[in-house]
């Protein structure tokens, strides 16, 4: 791909620290190239992008995506790794959440997001640990797409444990960045991406978030933006939920109980999926009996059953492979909804 | 005139001959050990003399040579004591019997000329039958521990005086009667039982099934869920010792002095807990001296290992070769020694460095970068090795004011032990003892899935998120379960609780 002047100008203005002083350099001049008289900087980054297979999207394109165009501080530019036309979609949804994710959060990231799949949105997460990765990782694992917004260049992964999941993104959705290569994860650059997660989405939705969260911020961003905020309210006791119960309090959010209110809530329909029809046989269909009224513990079902450790613990593997029932922590079992 | 006594020294848990050579030469009164001795040997010298003297017997004026043969190995303990005043006496004409060559001398000497406990009894006169040899002088102190030996004859004695006094013809002393060896089946030795333990189905039936087959087990639980308890309860469902498997777990033992000597033999399983700041030698053996370690105590038995991940990464991962051979090789500078280490491993870790992960009343305070660092200290090879992993919940049992009976210990070591009756018959003419141990010709051999349960198999790894490594792991366990049963073949119902005992593997922390 060949770059004119404008862009290299944009490549070149990115590498400034801070986006009020790109915004600033930018709307100084008619035209970027007015800036910048020598481009061998730009040359050189472009040779490396193009080298690293990283693409580039400026707010001169014609595909730069309109939603995000239209919020206060768009980024001047996106580099890009994986499937462009990706952030032209017109379905994207935010999920982010806290980094330390209780058994809960999980629980609900869960229940909401394959029903948020299903129904055609398409995941916008920041790639960080907790509600971020496992929000990816759900939809990597059902081969949908996803869009990974990052703090720093595409030639670095944070945290770095997320290398596999970062490529896994790469070939089946987009990770973006506002950052040219090599650009550190700076703390600052954090609520600077957070931006565009929520700029770039139809909504914000937080499945649990503490109370220095950087969700909040990606919470308020989406208030600014006029994009609609679904948080999960928590227990008034976990220090994890805080967060959410505060945006609550504060009525700057709208409430969600199940995935149906935030699909609802956006317009779309809640599409009936057909019923997976599996075959029990009488003791599985016994202990699947006994889930109905909830989670329970692995005890309570021997004691209901009578059933021996051996053949409770082998019906219940069977019943997990059938993809009927899943396993909480702490040997308690439920009955996956579906939907 | 020239004296030699025979006596054994210790290399690893065997033992080879050393001769004493004795000689009274003219000179100045002089005391010279030749022969690479250690410094205990060589302060021989100052026990020797007050016990000859203070059994009224005369010390020699004159220049003592004492010669350990061979002479280039490094000896070491204080066990050559007796052997040496028994050479100086003979040299000196005290003693003009000459039966004293039929006998392997071993005993410490006191200044009051009565004669000490010894380390290493039981594997060095294990060594000298081995060599041919039949009759013993010993400790009296030590004398429990070689009585088990039969076709042996042992004389025990309290003081230099007594053995003088035999080996002159003075006095006839009857050689000790050999012991019976009563394995513990009829007592439980362990103060402890699986029936104390209320609740912990799943973390009772995974150790039940890791006994049965040998196989090493990780329980993952917050504080206070009871995982040492359950540990501890390990060795009591163990099938007993063989009285072969009691002398080799006695032999290390002796060597490493910690063997009860009113006893003499061990009869109850092992039961070891090294501390997490165990180092290296302390755990696979060594020092100067090259001592056995904790995993070689454990041998025949259990090690555990509370809290794993608190103990330093390095110190783990040496136990990966032990674990794979069941020996533990020492090597240091002047000798090599392999020290038998066939244990069964049994670890517990907390979910997290605070241990509420996934509590349902606690709330967990770390961040993801301490678990994942916490976690990662049990690298993958290591855990390779680990064929259970269960999770121990600490839920109260009254919540459920159960009816289900918690059973003894002695009818789950019924089950185990006719598990591992199969799998003796199975392996019949092979090294392998357990399911544990099997080959990966053996895994294919005995442990063929009918098409159904290969199905399930496979849709359990895509489902479930198991790791590859995962497969031969659960094959093997699936084969102890069906052991347990009683079955031939293995079926899917087997393989399906196989797979409910490989917490780790379905990434339990993501």
């Amino acid at each position: 791909m060949e770059y004119d002047n404008d862009r290299k100008a944009l490549i070149m203005l990115s590498t400034i620290e801070g986006y009020n002083a790109r915004r600033k350099k930018f709307d100084s001049v008619e035209r970027p190239s007015e800036l910048y008289v020598d481009y061998t900087l730009a040359d050189k980054m472009i040779e490396s992008m193009q080298r690293q297979g990283v693409g580039l999207i400026t707010i001169l394109d014609e595909d730069y995506p309109p939603r995000l165009k239209d919020i206060y501080d768009p980024p001047l530019t996106i580099y890009y790794k994986g499937e462009r036309s990706l952030l032209n979609n017109e379905n994207l949804l935010a999920v982010v959440g806290t980094r330390r994710v209780t058994a809960y959060g999980k629980n609900v990231m869960q229940n909401f997001i394959p029903v948020f799949i299903r129904s055609g949105l398409c995941i916008v997460s920041g790639l960080a640990r907790g509600v971020d990765s496992i929000g990816h990782k759900m939809c990597v694992e059902n081969n949908t797409k996803t869009i990974a917004v990052v703090a720093n260049g595409l030639d670095i992964c944070y945290p770095h444990e997320n290398v596999a999941l970062q490529n896994d993104i790469i070939n089946n959705g987009i990770v973006i960045s506002e950052y040219p290569l090599g650009t550190k994860p700076l703390q600052f650059h954090f609520p600077e991406r957070n931006r565009i997660i929520s700029g770039l989405s139809k909504a914000v939705f937080i499945p649990e978030a503490g109370d220095k969260s950087g969700s909040l911020i990606t919470a308020d961003d989406a208030i600014d933006q006029g994009r609609d905020l679904f948080v999960v309210p928590g227990s008034i006791f976990s220090s994890q939920s805080v967060g959410c119960n505060k945006k609550i309090k504060e009525l700057q959010a709208t409430i969600v109980l199940e995935p149906q209110d935030v699909i609802e809530a956006l317009g779309y329909d809640t599409k009936t999926m057909e019923k997976k029809v599996v075959q029990l046989d009488f003791e599985q269909q016994r202990l699947v009996d006994m889930m109905k009224d909830g989670k329970i513990h692995l005890y309570e079902l021997m004691e209901k059953s009578g059933m021996n450790i051996a053949v409770i613990s082998s019906a219940l593997t069977r019943l997990e492979i059938m993809g009927v029932i899943r396993k909480l922590q702490g040997n308690y079992y439920e009955i996956i909804p579906s939907i | 005139m020239l004296a030699k006594t025979k006596s054994y020294a210790l290399n690893g848990v065997d033992g080879y001959e050393v001769s004493i050579e004795v000689d009274l030469n003219a000179g100045l009164p002089a005391y010279d050990t030749v022969g690479l001795a250690d410094t205990a040997i060589k302060e021989s010298k100052e026990r020797v003399r007050s016990a000859i003297k203070n059994s009224l017997f005369t010390y020699p004026i004159r220049k003592i040579t004492i010669n350990l043969a061979p002479a280039d190995t490094k000896k070491e303990g204080s066990h050559f004591d007796l052997a040496i005043a028994l050479g100086i006496m003979i040299a000196n004409e005290e003693i003009e019997s000459n039966i004293y060559k039929d006998y392997i001398i071993l005993g410490e000497l006191s200044l009051d000329g009565s004669i000490n406990h010894v380390k290493g009894v039981m594997p060095l006169v294990i060594s000298a039958v081995q060599n041919g040899y039949r009759k013993f002088i010993l400790p009296s102190k030590n004398a429990k521990e070689a009585s088990y030996i039969s076709g042996i004859e042992v004389y025990a004695f309290d003081k230099l005086v007594e053995v003088v006094d035999f080996l002159t013809g003075k006095s006839q002393v009857e050689p000790l009667k050999t012991s019976e060896f009563v394995s513990m089946q009829s007592a439980n030795r362990y103060n402890v039982d699986f029936s104390e333990v209320k609740g912990q189905f799943m973390a009772k039936r995974a150790l039940e099934i890791a006994v049965a087959g040998g196989h090493n087990v990780l329980m993952i639980g917050p504080p206070g869920a009871g995982k040492t308890m359950m540990a501890k309860c390990v060795p009591t469902i163990m099938p007993d010792m063989t009285f072969e498997e009691a002398i080799e777990v006695t032999k290390i033992h002796s060597v490493a002095g910690i063997l009860d000597s009113s006893v003499g033999i061990v009869v109850s399983r092992p039961f070891r807990t090294p501390h997490h700041t165990a180092t290296i030698p302390a755990l696979m053996g060594g020092g100067a001296s090259a001592k056995p370690g904790e995993i070689s105590l454990a041998h025949n038995g259990v090690l555990f290992l509370d809290e794993m991940p608190e103990y330093q990464r390095r110190t783990l991962e040496t136990l990966r070769q032990p674990l794979e051979d069941g020996v533990a090789v020492v090597s240091r500078a002047k000798h090599t020694l392999e020290y038998p280490a066939r244990f069964m491993l049994v670890a517990s870790m907390n979910p997290c460095p605070c241990g509420n992960l996934g509590s349902k009343t606690q709330e967990c305070k770390c961040t993801p970068s301490e678990i994942h660092r916490y976690v990662s200290k049990l690298s993958g090879p290591l855990l390779d090795r680990i064929d259970l992993q269960i999770e121990v919940d600490s839920i109260s049992y009254e919540d459920f004011r159960s009816t289900i009976p918690n059973e003894s210990s002695k009818s789950i070591k019924e089950r185990v032990e006719r598990a591992r009756k199969l799998q003796r018959e199975r392996y019949a003419g092979t090294s392998t003892k357990t399911n544990d141990e099997m080959t990966n010709a053996q895994v294919k051999a005995y442990c063929k899935l009918e098409a159904d349960s290969e199905a399930m198999l496979k849709n359990a790894f895509t489902r479930l998120n198991l790791t590859a490594r995962a497969s031969s792991r659960v094959l093997k366990v699936a084969r102890t379960i069906a052991d347990l049963e009683g079955s031939e073949n293995i079926f899917a119902n087997h393989i399906a609780e196989a797979i409910q005992y490989r917490s780790l593997d379905r990434k339990y922390w993501d």
